[in-house]
């Protein structure tokens, strides 16, 4: 429940406007850190339903996977540059991209990893590294500018950033690979 | 006897593990060298304190810079590293009972890499073909073999990196289910720090070697300015994580009582980790190519490290406190009066600890931006980082040579030698807090650091800083009898003093202690998490002086 606590916090100051203001005036803090820490305040906040609600998320997601979905859909379409513009022109499409980001998409992807079996979490995992190495490869290649917001060189910086996450997820599915796990469980 | 020799080992294996002698030989060169560099860079300092105030002009052959250059390089790098790598070898021998041989002969390799380097900087900064300040950033440039010197100095520092993370690795593997001992956790942190603050660098000094051949016409100086401050910075938390160490472990253990909760510990370490890099461009505030916001984002960067730096303040006075009850402190600061500080391995640190406190402030007036303006390339500058590296940190390495030291070379700290550090502790605060004292407040006056001559032609303004640069003087010839007092101290502990045996003083836990979380130990989840956020942090203004460079600029040589 602390946890749940924490979120709430984190979630109110992420929507206090002159943060989000902030957060939104540079592309890449807009799509690779508000965006996720809203995930991150949902993913936390999840405890709340979880112990709330436990029968309502055993109906709907027993096995983790309409969760996952529903994760996926709604990450996936904050990363469309269109959507990212309306965002900053049309208030309710920010009141909107607050609420999904939060409870669409963090809470449920609290709720699912867990769930997942080790190839579903695999298959999340490669879909996101590959996600960040292509988002890479078209923002820095592309020509014209796609947002009507931000210059052509956020996009390109934005097109670094991303090839940088995809290195880190690169990084840590090794690590997670060529480690052993039982080092870590107390004997 | 048998079965209690096997009861300690079981029961209490720290009793019985120590430095082992072969160890014990690495460690203490590695402290040697760090010793002759602060006689060397103690002098100049002195030589620069009595040029700023008028007293004496050094000779042509001589000059302000290249003395200063030296000053800078012995102290901040040579110094705080060789003094950083023996400590920190001596802790993770101790903690794990011995270093692997093929990691001693990677600590040799690093010796000898380091050693070269050295001498090839300070070769060329004796020959004025590398007056460029320890900064060394573009557009000043110096000969391409003082270049190539620090790439020897980093690849030792590397060689002593890898040598930690395979004894790490080697530890983990046989003890699953175990957390590393406290001290060789910490060890992890300075050397992960250390190898990532020395990839900025790295590709710097890459970049400037064909530019000081010629082979390249020109070069970007502020990518350059920035990959230098993306080592400067972490630098500086790295000295501060090794003094932590001493603050965390050995002092409780001195004043005769416990550590804090391991698990607060080890967040502060891992938080320092994470976080540091990016404060880097804190000490380009006034910078022009860095957008507002981005600066912003970095100020508040540099701010978080605030966190565990006040949660290391509160677990410490918390320790001090519940220690100095326990041996009978009454009232609200009776505890004080308890605390051993006659004792000069208690002494030095605690001192270096207060004085964090003036230090971490002037640390938050230089981040931010409207009062960066106004002290930015002034005294005051020089003033902070004397009073946070040249006492916080410095007096704390200080306080550690009078256990390590004879420990390491089975010798005793006898009651005459910790009369003479403390003696040296209050000569060396005393010189200190009079030259930061007034450096700080002439840097206020508008007086400029790096400068020899600060008269301008008698102008009324620089007139009235003369009697702060006279204080100078003064501090700068205490510290100088502080430094002599120190080398001393420590060449006789390490050959003359008498021999037997010295505690290597750490801490336990207290005895209701929950065991520290493993999930601390994910290190590579830390490594990445450290990428992360230096991605973050520096793709948005590196892509942006990249693509929009201005012109490059020329080698540029002003001495
Ligand atoms: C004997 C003790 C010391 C004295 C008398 C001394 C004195 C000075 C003086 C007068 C300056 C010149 C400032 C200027 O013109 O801008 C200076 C700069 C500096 N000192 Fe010290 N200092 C001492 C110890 C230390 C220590 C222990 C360290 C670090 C471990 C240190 C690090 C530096 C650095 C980094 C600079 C700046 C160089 C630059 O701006 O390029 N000093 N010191
Ligand atoms: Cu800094």
């Amino acid at each position: 429940m602390k946890q749940a606590m924490y979120g709430l916090i984190l979630f109110i100051f992420l929507i206090l406007p002159p943060v989000a203001t902030f957060l939104e005036s540079i592309m890449i803090i807009h799509m690779h850190m508000q965006m996720p820490l809203l995930v991150f305040s949902g993913f936390l906040i999840a405890r709340f339903f979880q112990i709330r609600f436990p029968q309502f998320f055993k109906n709907w997601n027993d096995n983790g996977i309409p969760g996952m979905l529903l994760f996926l859909i709604i990450w996936l379409y904050w990363m469309i540059p269109k959507a990212m513009d309306d965002a900053l022109t049309l208030q309710f499409v920010e009141i909107f991209k607050f609420f999904s980001l939060t409870f669409l998409a963090g809470v449920p992807l609290r709720d699912s990893w867990g769930k997942l079996g080790s190839k579903a979490k695999s298959i999340v995992y490669v879909f996101f590294t590959l996600k960040f190495i292509i988002m890479g490869y078209l923002y820095i290649g592309i020509e014209s500018q796609i947002c009507n917001n931000y210059l052509i060189i956020e996009q390109r910086t934005l097109g670094w950033g991303s090839l940088a996450f995809a290195a880190c997820f690169i990084l840590y599915g090794f690590y997670w690979v060529f480690t052993d796990q039982s080092e870590f469980k107390t004997t | 006897m048998e079965q209690t020799l096997r009861e300690t080992i079981r029961n209490n294996p720290k009793k019985i593990l120590g430095v082992n002698p072969n160890d014990a030989k690495v460690s203490l060169s590695y402290l040697t060298v760090a010793f002759v560099s602060l006689l060397i860079g103690g002098i100049l300092g002195m030589l620069q304190g009595l040029e700023r105030a008028g007293l004496i002009q050094l000779p042509s052959w001589l000059n302000y810079y290249q003395v200063l250059t030296a000053h800078g390089l012995l102290l901040l790098v040579v110094f705080t590293a060789t003094f950083t790598i023996g400590y920190q070898y001596a802790n993770l021998s101790h903690s794990f009972g011995g270093l692997l041989s093929k990691v001693r002969k990677l600590a040799w390799i690093g010796f000898a890499l380091m050693l070269i380097g050295v001498v090839m900087v300070t070769v060329m900064i004796v020959l004025n073909e590398a007056s460029v300040l320890y900064t060394f950033y573009p557009p000043l440039a110096a000969h391409p073999i003082f270049y190539i010197g620090l790439v020897f100095v980093v690849l030792g520092i590397w060689a002593c990196c890898f040598g930690v993370f395979i004894n790490y690795r080697y530890w983990r593997k046989n003890h699953p289910g175990q957390t590393t001992p406290i001290l060789a956790f910490f060890a992890m942190g300075v050397f992960i720090l250390w190898f990532f603050a020395s990839i900025g660098v790295t590709i710097e000094v890459f970049t400037l070697i064909p530019w000081s051949m010629g082979l390249v016409e020109t070069t970007n100086v502020m990518v350059g300015r920035t990959l230098f401050w993306w080592f400067g910075h972490t630098l500086v938390n790295i000295w501060y994580l090794v003094a932590t160490s001493a603050w965390y472990v050995i002092v409780p253990k001195i004043i005769g009582g416990r550590h804090f909760s391991e698990k607060l510990i080890r967040l502060v370490i891992i938080l320092l980790v994470i976080l540091n890099i990016p404060g880097g461009f804190h000490h380009q505030i006034v910078d022009p190519g860095i957008s507002q916001s981005v600066k912003f984002l970095h100020v508040f960067m540099s701010l978080s490290i605030a966190v565990p730096s006040l949660m290391t303040a509160f677990a410490m006075f918390f320790v001090l406190e519940r220690t100095g009850r326990k041996l009978g402190g009454k009232g609200l600061l009776g505890w004080l009066k308890k605390l051993p500080w006659g004792d000069v391995r208690f002494l030095a640190p605690m001192i270096a600890m207060i004085s964090f406190i003036p230090g971490g402030a002037g640390g938050i007036v230089n981040t931010s931006n409207q009062l960066n303006q106004v002290i930015h390339n002034t005294m005051w500058v020089v003033g902070h980082f004397h009073i946070t590296v040249g006492v916080s940190v410095v007096l704390t390495f200080f306080g550690i040579c009078y256990w390590l030291i004879p420990y390491l070379s089975k010798r005793q700290l006898t009651p005459k030698m910790n009369k003479i550090g403390v003696i040296q502790t209050y000569v060396w605060t005393v010189g200190m807090a009079l030259m930061a004292g007034s450096m700080h407040i002439v840097g206020l006056l508008g007086d400029p650091r790096r400068t020899s001559d600060t008269t301008y032609g008698g102008h009324e303004i620089a007139v009235s800083w003369i009697p702060y640069e006279m204080v100078f003087a003064i501090g700068a010839t205490l510290l100088l009898i502080g430094v002599i007092i120190q080398v001393y101290a420590v060449f006789n502990m390490m050959f003359f003093a008498p021999k037997g045996h010295t505690e290597f003083p750490v801490a336990e836990p207290e005895d209701d202690a929950t065991p520290a979380p493993l999930w601390t130990e994910r290190w590579g989840l830390w490594i990445v998490l450290l990428i992360a956020v230096i991605s973050m942090a520096y793709v948005v203004p590196i892509v942006d002086m990249i693509l929009n460079a201005p012109p490059g600029s020329p080698p540029i040589r002003t001495w």
